[in-house]
């Protein structure tokens, strides 16, 4: 649907508004992979809200670069030679040529590679390759630099992890992560953590927002689709996922933490007393109990400590950041970090390494079942968008069922007791469904 | 002379390797994977490191995270998930089909033992509509004599792509 189809737009955010119902745990199919909900959500969703792009250790260096993605548009995400954190179009300003080329790496100044035409570190138009005499021929009227510096992102940092948005207004990334801040502190914020190698990328037959949901809010698949880890008899019994709170905590985020009842924390002792410095009371104390944490930042950015497991003789987990990145409405290219607190010990970063990439990476062994589910569920979207009727999905676990009293759980949200529940998953589709018809109401 | 005809193995031992990996290529596609393990040495180091695109001449290959790294423990788990009835991504499983060639033999740094890559394309296809994919890449192994036979003690899979075009490794390289 071209965006200025104006009639088909409104049917389609009339049928949004009537159909996509989380109050009454509803949600019709067509939503999964509709090439015009797509393209609504790239213009109102992608083109609005803040998304993840990065960890500040990649770009440790005044020139360092990495180049990512948002919505389906190239960025270059940069530190200028003033140390600040930068986000730019990967767009030269006179024909749109991309001016890096490369996954990362370090750099003065932008060329274009296909005129030449040159910017600084700051995104500033330093000029044409020819140079000045040439200019003064060729554009005997003048260059208006400030028309040609390179669009930029508004940019900010949480903890380490780089945000950016189109949105030149609205909320500022605090605002924007509210609550869910404290408990992204209990991976990225209790140590100066650093990433481990670089992104590992693969590309899954899926619509980016399946496995999205299935982190903010889906622990109950853990008993069906990893139920290996029972038949093995590495977890205690297929409800292994259960234990512990389910949490919303607005703005359309959600996770999960998991905790166990065992004595001492699982987290290395060595660390310790670097989360006392970087934790408050009640984070440390959810610490001390935690034994999984999945969830994901509204829209496309999760987060996971996976359940801890046994591995050459030591518990260990580790530190996944992943970001859903949309490729159309039924493929998705998956961006996966692995962090490690900077100063751990050797054998926290080796095994912890090891146990991430065995259990959560494009190999892991709870990774592979969940992209067969994926895939199947948007080749059934993708058939159903020509029957007659709407295909509602069932989205109704735990409603009605009262969050527990504040008194009960140090963090902020809505906290459910018991990690299977669908909470999150109606607040995610409500917070969607409120910026995809933001200009229809 | 090439490097290899220069004395790394003779023409009996090259041949052997040549049956070696075209019996493993067999254990995989036939998905014997308990017959497989027992290629492996028990200090095993089995990784697969990311491929990116970096301006020339940065190297393009990363090792500090990869899309294996395994152990033979870890393996053998793997194999033991995969046997069990609720290993979705391989069950029903994939239709497999590994080419192995351009043998490559010399002295490993350690006496005793070589140094063999070989070049691998893995065609995969799942499902119902004939799709397939193709992982394609290089192994570098070191192996070593045990008795009559020959144990890979470390594999480092060079796969050729900087973003996977399979949605998983389900599969063994």
């Amino acid at each position: 649907m071209s965006r200025y189809d104006l009639r088909g737009r409104q049917e389609l955010e009339d049928r949004i508004r009537k159909t996509v119902d989380p109050e009454q745990g509803r949600i019709p199919m067509f939503v999964y992979t509709d090439p015009d909900v797509y393209a609504l959500e790239l213009e109102r969703l992608f083109g609005r809200t803040w998304l993840f792009l990065g960890h500040i250790s990649e770009i440790p260096n005044p020139g360092s670069f990495v180049v990512r993605t948002m919505g389906e548009e190239s960025v270059i995400v940069g530190r200028g030679d003033d140390s600040v954190v930068r986000v730019f179009l990967n767009a030269c300003r006179h024909r749109g040529m991309r001016l890096a080329c490369e996954d990362f790496g370090e750099t003065t100044m932008w060329r274009c590679p296909y005129h030449g035409f040159t910017y600084g570190s700051k995104g500033d138009f330093l000029g044409t390759f020819m140079g000045a005499p040439f200019e003064k021929v060729a554009y005997p009227e003048g260059l208006d630099r400030d028309s040609l510096h390179l669009l930029e992102a508004r940019c900010e940092t949480y903890r380490g992890l780089i945000f950016a948005t189109w949105a030149k207004d609205g909320p500022s990334l605090e605002e924007h992560l509210g609550d869910v801040s404290w408990y992204l502190d209990l991976i990225v914020g209790r140590a100066e953590m650093e990433v481990v190698g670089v992104p590992e990328k693969w590309v899954v037959p899926t619509n980016w927002r399946l496995p999205a949901e299935n982190f903010a809010s889906d622990a109950y698949h853990t008993a069906t689709a990893h139920s290996f880890l029972s038949r093995l008899g590495m977890v205690k019994g297929v409800d292994f996922g259960r234990d512990g709170y389910h949490i919303d905590p607005g703005g359309g985020h959600g996770l999960g933490v998991g905790v166990h009842f065992d004595d001492e924390s699982y987290f290395p002792a060595e660390l310790r007393e670097e989360y006392e410095r970087n934790l408050d009371a009640g984070q440390l104390a959810t610490l001390a109990r935690l034994k999984n944490m999945h969830g994901n930042v509204f829209p496309n950015f999760t987060f996971l400590i996976p359940n801890f497991i046994e591995i050459e003789g030591r518990r260990v987990t580790g530190a996944m950041l992943r970001v859903w990145q949309p490729a159309g409405p039924n493929r998705t290219q998956v961006w996966a970090w692995h962090l490690v607190e900077r100063d751990a010990p050797e054998w926290w970063k080796k095994l912890g390494r090891r146990m991430y990439t065995q259990t959560f990476s494009s190999s892991g062994m709870f990774d592979q079942d969940d992209t067969e589910n994926w895939e199947a569920q948007t080749r059934t979207s993708d058939a159903a968008l020509y029957r007659p009727e709407e295909f509602d999905l069932h989205y109704a676990m735990g409603l009605g069922v009262p969050p527990l009293p504040e008194s009960e759980f140090p963090g902020p949200g809505d906290v459910y007791d018991g990690k299977f529940s669908e909470s999150a998953a109606r607040s995610y589709y409500r917070v969607w469904r409120d910026h995809l018809l933001e200009d229809g109401r | 002379m090439t490097e290899s005809a220069a004395g790394a193995v003779d023409l009996a031992t090259r041949i052997e390797l040549e049956d070696f990996y075209y019996r493993e290529a067999e254990l995989l596609d036939e998905r014997r994977w308990e017959e497989w393990l027992e290629l492996f040495a028990p200090e095993l180091e089995y990784t697969a490191p990311i491929r990116v695109n970096r301006k020339s001449p940065a190297p393009d290959i990363i090792d500090g995270l990869g899309h294996f790294d395994d152990t033979l423990s870890s393996l053998t788990l793997r194999a033991k998930r995969l046997r069990t009835d609720v290993a979705w991504c391989e069950d029903p499983p994939s239709h497999t089909r590994r080419l192995i060639t351009n043998l490559r033999v010399r002295p490993a740094e350690d006496a005793g033992r070589l140094s063999v890559r070989t070049n691998f394309m893995l065609y995969r296809s799942r499902g119902d509509m004939g799709a397939y994919d193709l992982i394609v890449g290089e192994r570098q192994d070191t192996l070593r004599r045990e008795g009559d036979r020959w144990l890979i003690a470390k594999r480092r899979i060079i796969i050729d792509q900087s973003s996977l075009g399979t949605k998983n490794l389900g599969v063994f390289l």
